[in-house]
């Protein structure tokens, strides 16, 4: 999980769907492109880095990284690499305050950058668990680290998940934890977009193995994957890293929508009130749009009634019979 | 062969958009708490159909205790003291016995009285006591955000919702007994044609009979 030569990396934005990148290059630089050219002529007239404090100066490395085409063709599978990093998103990230020289120690200042370099692995949790506020942080990386190692990414044998990584998911250029304020629905919609830049066949209604929720769509913008397809844990943090797979993954409406009352209580009066806001009186008492599937589920209460239900009508069978049987005897009778 | 005038024309009409309210609400209610499950109504159909069941049950529940205060219809909910538990046992003893012994009904309706203790009192608990519930946790869920955020210290919202489901299922108990009681009268259908035509018809001889109106 620790290997920044990620072969994939499928994080995306909204705003730059098509950044792929993928750092590993067997043959490095093999071909030079005609960007690599213009690249070129801008190191020859760029200040050396080395020795230059580099606390929050990433401009050397993004003079030639910033475009937003930089790319190689990877001779070994044919595949276009993306080099870019969008100088914009990297300052929003979660590592925008550190150089680039942090992670990417070395003799990046010289290009052809050293082949040993850039192929060299770059731990997280290495660099998180070293750090004073480790300790602090939501995230232990250690628990993510033990958590991975139980996930379906970590542990399939399809050839879909070979070199798997927490870049796979989480580029490093790009990644920023999402904060209390922000819009559910954003949150919602960028950490889906990780899941779906690889689960495509969620995308097409048909052959979605989601068919069978109620709501769908609306599962969609107001839940994330993880919330289903991740265990609920006890150790504080917010979500597991354990991917489950499909099978093993929650498909029990009750688990989210009526074991958490608190949860329930929040989510559904919040609603509610944007009903009444958005739709008035009227139409809050017919459509009710805060209603969620489940709500009122309760197993025992279930139980209990529908076994007196179930009860009930046997008795009422059983009389029923015993008044046939009285009835064909006062027929004898007479 | 004694014809008693029992259910006046809009006890009838309650009584009838109150049926066909409830399977309204039995179904769609279900169709809401087993959404899921393949022989249901859709989610998204089942939700207006409940609420706008629910708005018209409502107004008939206010209709049906407007009526009982303003038409003597109310006194056959009147509960008489005096030899309460012995009319309720031997009510409940001819149910339990006597139905399979060809006894005769113990009890005959009348002007003043048109209900059998044991009717009396769980009509009096379903529409004074279980209606009431229902409807209040039914607009709870509508208008939540007008209830405390918690009652008895859990979260209103579930209080809410597991007092409406309990006494949903009480209900629907109701509805299934009430559907076979119906069937007891002196024929099957004595009963079911007098909440249809108004008319209480008995071919057997009645000491207990009040002189029609």
């Amino acid at each position: 999980m620790t290997n920044l030569s990620a072969k994939r990396t499928n994080m995306r934005n909204p705003d730059t769907q098509t950044d792929n990148v993928r750092l590993k290059g067997r043959h490095f630089p093999v071909r030079l492109s005609l960007i690599n050219v213009v690249m070129l002529a801008l190191l020859a007239t760029a200040q050396p880095v080395a020795g230059e404090s580099q606390a929050t100066d990433h401009q050397a490395c993004l003079r030639c990284h910033a475009m937003a085409t930089l790319s190689y063709r990877d001779p070994g599978t044919g595949n276009m690499i993306n080099l870019s990093v969008n100088p914009q998103v990297l300052s929003h990230s979660v590592h925008g305050e550190l150089a680039c020289a942090e992670c990417h120690e070395g003799e990046f200042d010289r290009y052809p950058h050293p082949e040993n370099r850039v192929r060299k692995t770059r731990s997280c949790v290495g660099c998180h668990e070293d750090r004073d506020d480790a300790k602090d942080r939501v995230y232990a990386f250690k628990t993510i680290d033990a958590e991975y190692a139980k996930s379906i990414h970590a542990t399939s044998d399809s050839a879909d998940v070979k070199g798997f990584s927490c870049h796979s998911c989480h580029d490093p250029h790009r990644f920023r934890a999402s904060k209390v304020g922000e819009p559910l629905a954003d949150i919602v919609r960028d950490d889906n977009q990780v899941c779906l830049s690889c689960h495509e066949k969620v995308r097409d209604p048909v052959s979605d193995p989601h068919a069978w929720l109620p709501n769908r769509e609306k599962h969609w913008t107001a839940v994330r994957c993880l919330d289903c397809h991740a265990p609920l844990t006890g150790n504080g943090q917010r979500i597991s890293h354990q991917i489950l797979k499909a099978k093993d993954s929650n498909r029990d409406c009750v688990n989210c929508h009526s074991k958490e009352p608190r949860l329930l209580n929040r989510l559904y009066q919040y609603r509610s009130k944007a009903d009444l806001a958005n739709q008035g009186w009227f139409n809050k008492a017919i459509f009710n749009d805060a209603y969620v599937v489940g709500m009122s589920r309760n197993p025992r209460l279930d139980l209990i009634g529908l076994s007196v239900i179930g009860l009930t009508l046997l008795v009422l069978v059983a009389h029923g019979f015993g008044r046939y049987k009285a009835y064909q005897r006062s027929r004898g009778i007479k | 062969m004694t014809s008693l005038y029992l259910y006046a024309g809009w006890v009838r009409a309650w009584h009838w958009l109150n049926a066909l309210l409830f399977l309204m609400l039995m179904l769609s209610g279900a169709s809401m708490h087993f959404a899921g499950a393949g022989w249901l109504l859709n989610f998204a159909v089942a939700r207006p159909i409940h609420n706008i069941a629910g708005i018209l049950l409502t107004l008939g529940w206010i209709g049906f205790v407007v009526g009982n205060l303003t038409t003597d219809n109310g006194r056959h909910y009147r509960v008489h003291l005096r030899g309460f538990l012995q009319r309720l046992f031997i009510q409940g003893r001819y149910y339990a016995w006597g139905i399979f012994h060809n006894a005769p009904h113990p009890f005959h309706p009348s002007a003043e009285m048109k209900l059998n203790t044991l009717q009396q009192l769980s009509y009096l608990g379903v529409m004074y006591l279980l209606m009431p519930l229902l409807i209040l946790s039914g607009w709870g869920f509508l208008f939540s955000i007008y209830l405390p955020e918690t009652l008895f210290g859990l979260g209103s919202i579930w209080v809410v919702a597991m007092m409406h489901l309990t006494v949903a299922y009480f209900l629907v108990l109701f509805v299934l007994v009430h559907l076979y009681i119906i069937t007891t009268g002196e024929t099957l259908t004595t009963n079911l044609l007098a909440m249809i035509t108004g008319w209480h018809r008995e071919q057997e001889a009645q000491t207990h009979m009040e002189t029609p109106r």
